[in-house]
């Protein structure tokens, strides 16, 4: 017997899928340059400028300043200046950190923060999944009742809650692992950890109600009345029905766990991309912002387009030409 | 607590940095947060003077004391007008990479502060020099800079005006020489570790932004007390939040650190209290008023406010860190300088709250007509208790306050606009009395926020700056505070003290009102 999932999912003439492909790829581009934008001006309109710090600023040094960014020209030309270096993979000099580019920085930065998401997100869906499975198979049992309700404190947690908590338990009072930096593997277990637990949470309680509502179906009764055993229903019948809800809800997750390290990052003073994010803002640091916002920006398109893809993928009721 | 911090350690290799190893051959230092650059003409932030002290020696240079002894110069001489200063470096000073420190570095160095192309945001701290803020505004070439070599081991530095802080200001990194050699050679991009060169005790080994600044001792440095220093690395690592500063000093992870959260301070009290070190800082925290506008045009207005403030209150009760309540705009720690206290500092709190009350009623505010201000601060759980206290103080006299926080940067940029009507500042560094009380002449452009302007003060301050000898300079410009603080244009609140964890293992740290620790007078015990 065969179960829907295993039926060849039916995506449309190949055609089509490469105009949904393309129609998707000029949505998000569009999208792009509207993110990049707004973000261009809402820094602008922010009080202070990237040049304010501790000491006096004369006029003329000011001047000085403000020429050797181009910040003297018309705001407009400053734009298309911009946009122009955007094109050409160029994200400009840091306004703060004058020692480097702001090309150099996010390519040091960015594979600190997408390690500590990487890791949380296979945390999340490991755990998760697990969880929610022992919990669904169980619905309504002692079990069930004690895993949720710790998902339930996992997901009403946040991570500038549980980090800081974290820290003190296992690097100050335990000595376990260290408070904060990077420099070897021990670095990378309390970060992730922090910033995997609320999705471990919300991905167990997913899994926990769809693979509980599977078991009650047909075909999972009659693989019992056959006596099949019970690991084996689970694997081939309940499964890979029961996880088609999370795996669309994976893809808005990795997106924010990719993205969602700026608390991480500053907890742990961990030398990722979130932390030039806040601290770009706060410094008025106009093109480090941008280079972040870029990078996010382009990482959240592609995976929403993963997403909107695998749907249609797994789900043949889905259609691209829709 | 050892065994508890080697733990670790050994489970995970040494990769990950084990302050509590013995013998820890390299010295971790908390800065307070991200260097912008080590370009010294460049720098702007007190957490970069920190490093690059470590990195360059100027002219003049600190003991462990902080006192100001000669650094890269062996001696200097200044003639009696106070506008030639004539500088003599020592004998086989030498670069990192082994080239001859000479006169035209530090000329190539002032030239290269003062060009408009550079962009350095500090370039004023050397306009003493002559024409150096025409030079800086391009309006005439670099040549016309008041330094020149009159040959290899002679600097001469002629003065716009006499400026008996002249020693002082060259501690500044914006008055270190750079190898214009390697400068010239890779641009911008001589502060790369791989291109760096510098004349300090340590040379830069390597950079990762936000996780470490990496100084190697360099082989070439001597100076007549110390021929090269104790400790052969040292890495500055960006601690921004106190509060993880705190928990990792806790854990083992770095030797010293800059501060930690005012709350923790009973904690470290009583389990680090051989760590703990407490230095007052040369420093003045201040309410500034807004004489742009009212009511704070009014001086009877600004004198009520000010006779309302309970400073040692504040200080010791609510604020609870250390810091030394200061009747004066000039920090008491100021040498050769006895600062001027506010009028009314001596009266006991009831008859100035009698004084500030009647002075309201001439005003015109009273019961019926109550005074409303809004006080600015810098958002902060500790700024908060602060500001609270001082609405506090003032309701006493029938005020009412509306607090209104901003970050940092929003905060100071709405200062420097005059968009408020009084607020918290503060203002570090020097141990020179004009270094403070410039803040108040009426030429001194944004950072006298508050417009004030005394025709009687600016004259005092415009004397002062024609008298080359030091004594009678400080003479008139205490006669200069006298009548400003008169006149309040701020509230003087306290001077800031500084609160560090060193590690007891660290021998060398002495506190001092600059807080400058250079890492080469640092050793293992």
């Amino acid at each position: 017997m065969t179960t829907p999932a295993a039926a060849p999912a039916s995506i449309g003439p190949r055609r089509s899928r490469g105009r949904f492909l393309l129609r998707r790829l000029g949505w998000s581009l569009l999208t792009f340059w509207v993110i990049v934008s707004a973000v261009f001006f809402l820094m602008r309109l922010a009080p202070g400028g990237p040049f304010d710090g501790e000491r006096r600023l004369p006029p003329e040094v000011e001047a000085n300043l403000r020429a050797a960014y181009h910040l003297d020209e018309p705001l407009p030309l400053q734009y298309l200046r911009y946009l122009g270096m955007l094109v050409q993979g160029d994200l400009g000099p840091s306004f703060r950190q004058k020692d480097f580019t702001v090309n150099e920085l996010v390519a040091g930065g960015a594979p600190v923060s997408l390690t500590v998401g990487g890791l949380a997100l296979l945390l999340a869906a490991g755990f998760g999944v697990a969880i929610g499975t022992a919990a669904g198979t169980r619905a309504g049992g002692s079990v069930d009742r004690l895993l949720m309700g710790l998902s339930g404190l996992g997901l009403a947690l946040p991570a500038i809650v549980v980090a800081p908590v974290a820290v003190l338990v296992f690097a100050v009072l335990l000595g376990w692992l260290p408070a904060g930096g990077t420099g070897s593997a021990a670095h990378y277990v309390l970060p992730p950890v922090a910033l995997a637990l609320p999705f471990v949470a919300a991905i167990a309680r997913l899994t926990r109600g769809s693979v509980a509502e599977t078991m009650s179906e047909a075909h999972v009764r009659t693989a019992r009345a056959k006596g099949l055993p019970a690991l084996r229903i689970l694997r081939r019948h309940v499964l890979p029905l029961a996880l088609l809800p999370v795996v669309s809800f994976l893809g808005p997750a990795a997106a924010a766990l990719l993205t969602g390290s700026v608390v991480i990052e500053q907890v742990f003073e961990l030398p990722g991309i979130g932390r030039y994010f806040v601290q770009g803002a706060l410094n008025r640091d106009y093109t480090l912002v941008m280079g972040v916002v870029v990078v996010y920006a382009a990482l959240i398109l592609l995976f929403n387009l993963l997403v909107d893809l695998s749907y249609a993928r797994l789900d043949p009721r889905i259609r691209l030409d829709a | 607590m050892l065994a508890l911090l080697l733990a670790p350690a050994m489970l995970f290799g040494p990769a990950w940095p084990a302050a509590a190893q013995k013998p820890p051959a390299t010295l971790l230092l908390g800065n307070p947060g991200e260097p912008e650059t080590l370009d010294p003409q460049r720098y702007n932030l007190r957490l970069e003077e920190t490093i690059l002290a470590d990195l360059f020696l100027g002219l003049t240079t600190f003991d462990e004391h902080a006192n100001i002894v000669p650094g890269a110069a062996e001696s200097w001489s200044v003639s009696d007008d106070g506008l030639t200063w004539t500088f003599t470096l020592r004998e086989g000073a030498r670069w990192s990479d082994g080239a001859p420190l000479t006169a035209a570095d530090f000329v190539y160095a002032y030239q290269r502060l003062l060009a408009p192309e550079t962009a350095a945001s500090l370039a004023y701290f050397m306009y003493p020099l002559a024409n150096a803020e025409a030079v800086n505004a391009g309006r005439q070439p670099a040549a016309a800079l008041g330094a020149h070599a009159a040959d290899a081991r002679t600097l001469v530095l002629t003065l716009e005006k006499p400026y008996p802080y002249l020693p002082e200001r060259l501690l500044y990194p914006t008055a270190y020489p750079v190898p214009r050699h390697v400068v010239e050679r890779y641009g911008d991009a001589w502060v790369k570790p791989e291109h760096w060169v510098s004349n300090g005790a340590y040379v830069l080994e390597d950079w990762q932004p936000q996780a470490a600044v990496v100084l190697a001792r360099n082989p070439h440095f001597a100076t007549p007390g110390l021929d090269a220093a104790a400790i052969a690395r040292v890495i500055y690592q960006p601690l921004s939040n106190e509060q993880a500063a705190y928990n990792r000093y806790r854990a083992g992870e770095v030797h010293a650190i800059s501060s930690f959260p005012a709350g923790e301070l009973p904690s470290a009290r009583r389990d680090l209290a051989d760590d703990l070190r407490l230095s007052p800082l040369l420093s003045i925290m201040y309410l500034v008023f807004n004489t742009r506008h009212a009511p704070f045009d009014d001086a009877r207005v600004r004198e009520a406010l000010a006779l309302a403030v309970d400073r040692s209150t504040l200080t010791d009760k609510v604020q609870r860190a250390g810091h030394l309540p200061s009747p004066s705009f000039v920090p008491a720690l100021v040498t050769n300088y006895q600062p001027v206290a506010e009028p009314a500092a001596d009266l006991p709190r009831r008859e100035r709250l009698a004084r500030a009350r009647e002075l309201l009623a001439a005003a015109g505010y009273g019961r019926d007509n109550p005074l409303q201000v809004t006080l600015r601060y810098v958002s902060g759980t500790e700024t908060k208790r602060s500001n609270l206290a001082i609405a506090a103080f003032w309701n006493d006299i029938g005020v009412r306050t509306r607090l209104h926080q901003a970050e940092l940067k929003a905060h100071f940029s709405d200062l420097r606009q005059g968009n408020f009507a009084v607020a918290m500042a503060g203002w570090f560094g020097e141990s020179n009395p004009e270094h403070y009380l410039g803040l108040w002449k009426s030429d001194t452009g944004d950072v006298n926020y508050g417009a004030f302007a005394s025709r009687r003060f600016d004259a005092h301050m415009a004397a002062a700056a024609e008298i080359a000898d030091l004594e009678r300079r400080n003479a008139v410009l205490r006669e200069a505070e006298a009548i400003g603080i008169a006149d309040y244009p701020a509230v003087p609140l306290y001077s800031v003290m500084v609160r560090r964890l060193v590690s007891p293992a660290l021998g060398g740290w002495h506190e001092n009102p600059r807080d400058a620790h250079p890492a080469r007078f640092l050793y293992w015990r």
